[in-house]
């Protein structure tokens, strides 16, 4: 079959809503189908919003036999047999209108502008053969916002046999990018008050010096540098493996995300439990805790008591990393599903 | 610096210049910048969408870009301020061939609307560029002669030259690179029947289409020369290409008003290969010159089985011929260093 991946990116900003494209277009080329992948960019500008959206909207994608989208506006290509794996909204002007993160003024001006792409998008999403999400978290908007319903597809990793447990150290990793909202400070102030030897790595490469900057003084700052590493910058896919195949468990407490994100993936594959919060968002619809993880308070005191309860009850953290692997399978989270459902 | 290529693509397809998009972001990779291409997707069929997907590249959004370097249109339609363009074509649909009769714009007020809205954004487009350099003397001509813009010759690197180091010659002209009518492919089969017994010819490529491959096969059946023509009609490993050019006694490669000098032609005189072509195969002539690099002949199978004849049973001046087409091509310089600092001042 001849399949356009269609999605919008910006330039030289690398991540999962690329990850989620260019897995997908190698899992379909090694399937022998012919992949074209397009990225437009797009800019979140209250203003340009329409015209960026007229421009996906006189993309020619006839050639294809089928279109599948991904990050908005791409959702609006025109195409007989467009299916969307719709991985967000434009969200200032539908989640996080109510919150610090819309970055305008709520007046006439921005609501008619949010009412507008409203319309817009539900046409659009209406006209797609079969729409599918990332995540519970997304479905659910588009019920309440659009109307339109839809089916979680979760997004696996590429090549996720790579991972594997070799044993269970001192060490909690967080190998993600380094953000504030993906809160590694939270976990560096956790210990703080940890009672027990447990170490905690933190990997990544961050698009903020100051951000890291302040993690670096926390550090100091309570005397951690024994006790925690930071690996700022890349770091391999295998230097990856070898961390998780060793580590202790895996932390991943981002900020109300959507989707339940790669590291809790990648961790999952390697047999450990996932340490993360109460307000993760999507993580939550991975990690059940005590079972494959543990969830509790985005609290120093907390977190620090998890990293304990991880570090002394061994028995346990090593029944949760195996059940990290059978939650995969229960929410029959791979490729093979992925090709059959976006090709049905 | 972040440079960000930019460049057409039609869904599904592969050509030379998607190619040459790649290997400008691998070396401005090479070179210390940071680089992706954004390939925007462009149909010319039906003409009545062209304008439509102009407004699209024009409603684009960049952001995070230091640089832009735009190829083809109607990519190079986008918006930004520090814009070069290193032009491969214009939409000759609009311009040249329209002329001479050859373009997909109807004959009617429609197809002139669609015309002028294109010479429009072009004019637009050249003017808010920062640079404009042009892959041919004939783009650049082209370029004077519609739009009235200046520009700079800068001609596309070889990708691979380390592949052609050339040898001796084992008594056979070479012809390869894609086939079609427009390269002309089945003129220097004809001219076969026209030459002496020891000549021999070798065409090796990618047929565009199954008619492309039957009209060579038959022309070879037809004639009787199936133990002097050699019919290679595939996409080729680039060694393998390599190794049929570098034992080849001369290159032929007449396309009908090539825009420039032709990659088939910088590959043979980059292996010191004498070059074979004709008067009206446009930009190709900047490498080929009669009597000094190679044999140039009207585009009939007549005089072109002379200059075949001549290149396969001359070994010595073969031999003359390619070595200055060498030295003609060493001293134009054309190398990726070199068009990374043209294209970035």
């Amino acid at each position: 079959m001849k399949i356009a991946l269609c999605s919008s990116f910006v330039p030289f900003v690398y991540g999962g809503a690329r990850n989620i494209v260019e897995w997908l277009e190698s899992t379909l080329l090694a399937e022998g189908h012919q992949v074209e992948r397009i990225y437009l960019p797009h800019v979140d500008t209250p203003e340009r919003l329409f015209t960026q959206m007229a421009a996906y909207r006189w993309l020619d994608l006839d050639a294809a036999d089928r279109v599948i989208c991904f990050r908005p506006p791409a959702h609006v290509v025109p195409h007989p047999n467009k299916v969307l794996w719709f991985i967000h909204h434009i969200r200032a002007f539908y989640d996080l209108w109510d919150t610090p993160y819309r970055g305008f003024p709520a007046d006439a001006r921005h609501c008619n502008i949010r009412d507008a792409l409203h319309d817009a998008d539900t046409r659009a999403l209406r006209e797609a053969r079969h729409v599918f999400t990332n995540s519970a978290v997304v479905s659910q908007r588009l019920r309440d916002y659009n109307g339109v319903n839809s089916e979680v597809l979760y997004p696996p990793i590429f090549a996720p046999q790579r991972f594997h447990c070799r044993g269970f150290n001192d060490e909690v990793v967080y190998i993600c990018r380094v953000e504030h909202h993906k809160r590694q400070h939270l976990l560096v102030e956790a210990m703080r008050y940890t009672q027990t030897p447990v170490r905690l790595r933190l990997c990544g490469t961050s698009s903020r010096s100051d951000y890291v900057k302040e993690l670096f003084a926390l550090v100091n700052r309570y005397g951690l540098g024994k006790r925690v590493i930071i690996e700022h910058g890349w770091i391999s896919e295998e230097q990856k493996v070898d961390y998780l195949a060793e580590c202790l468990a895996a932390a991943y407490l981002p900020l109300d995300e959507d989707s339940y994100g790669y590291p809790s993936l990648e961790a999952s594959h390697a047999g450990k439990p996932i340490l993360t919060t109460s307000d993760a968002g999507g993580v939550l619809e991975l990690v059940e805790h005590g079972r494959n993880g543990l969830v509790c308070n985005p609290r120093p005191e907390e977190l620090a008591a998890a990293l304990d309860q991880l570090y002394e009850d061994r028995h346990a953290t090593e029944r949760m990393g195996r059940a990290a692997r059978d939650r995969l399978e229960e929410l029959d989270i791979n490729w093979a599903r992925v090709l059959n459902r976006l090709l049905a | 610096m972040k440079v960000l290529v930019v460049n057409n693509m039609a869904p599904f397809l592969w050509g030379g210049a998607e190619e040459l998009a790649a290997h400008l972001q691998r070396n401005l990779t090479e070179a210390g910048h940071q680089s992706e291409v954004l390939r925007i997707p462009f149909q010319w069929e039906p003409a009545t969408r062209i304008p439509s997907q102009m407004l699209m590249v024009r409603s684009l959004e960049l952001w995070n870009v230091d640089r832009v370097i735009a190829l083809k249109f109607p990519a190079y339609l986008i918006r930004h301020p520090h814009k070069t363009l290193w032009l491969l074509h214009q939409y000759r649909q609009a311009y040249d061939l329209l002329e001479s009769g050859q373009s997909n714009l109807p004959e009617n007020e429609v197809g002139a609307t669609i015309r002028n809205a294109i010479v429009a954004a072009d004019g637009e487009a050249f003017k808010e560029s920062r640079r404009i350099f042009v892959n041919s003397e004939v783009t650049r001509t082209r370029l004077k002669k519609f739009n009235r813009f200046d520009s700079e010759v800068l001609l596309p690197p070889l990708n691979d030259p380390e592949l052609f180091t050339g040898g001796a010659g084992q008594g056979y002209v070479f012809a390869g690179g894609r086939i079609n009518g427009m390269k002309r492919q089945h003129l220097l089969v004809e001219a076969m029947a026209k030459a002496p017994p020891l000549a021999r010819l070798v065409v090796a490529g990618p047929p565009d289409t199954p008619d492309d491959a039957r009209q060579l096969e038959r022309l070879v059946e037809q004639h009787g020369l199936g133990d002097r023509v050699k019919l290679d009609l595939r996409f080729l490993p680039r060694s393998e290409y390599a190794a049929y050019l570098n034992a080849a006694n001369a290159v032929a490669y007449l396309p009908y008003d090539e825009d420039s000098l032709g990659y088939v032609a910088m590959e043979a005189a980059t292996a010191g290969k004498a070059l074979i072509s004709a008067h009206d195969s446009g930009g190709v002539l900047g490498l080929v010159r009669p009597g000094e690099t190679g044999w140039v002949t009207e585009p009939d199978p007549e005089p072109l089985a002379q200059a075949m004849a001549s290149a396969c049973t001359d070994q010595t001046t073969a031999a003359r011929l390619g070595a200055a087409a060498r030295e003609l091509w060493l001293r134009m310089g054309i190398t990726w260093p070199r068009t990374i600092e043209k294209l970035l001042t």
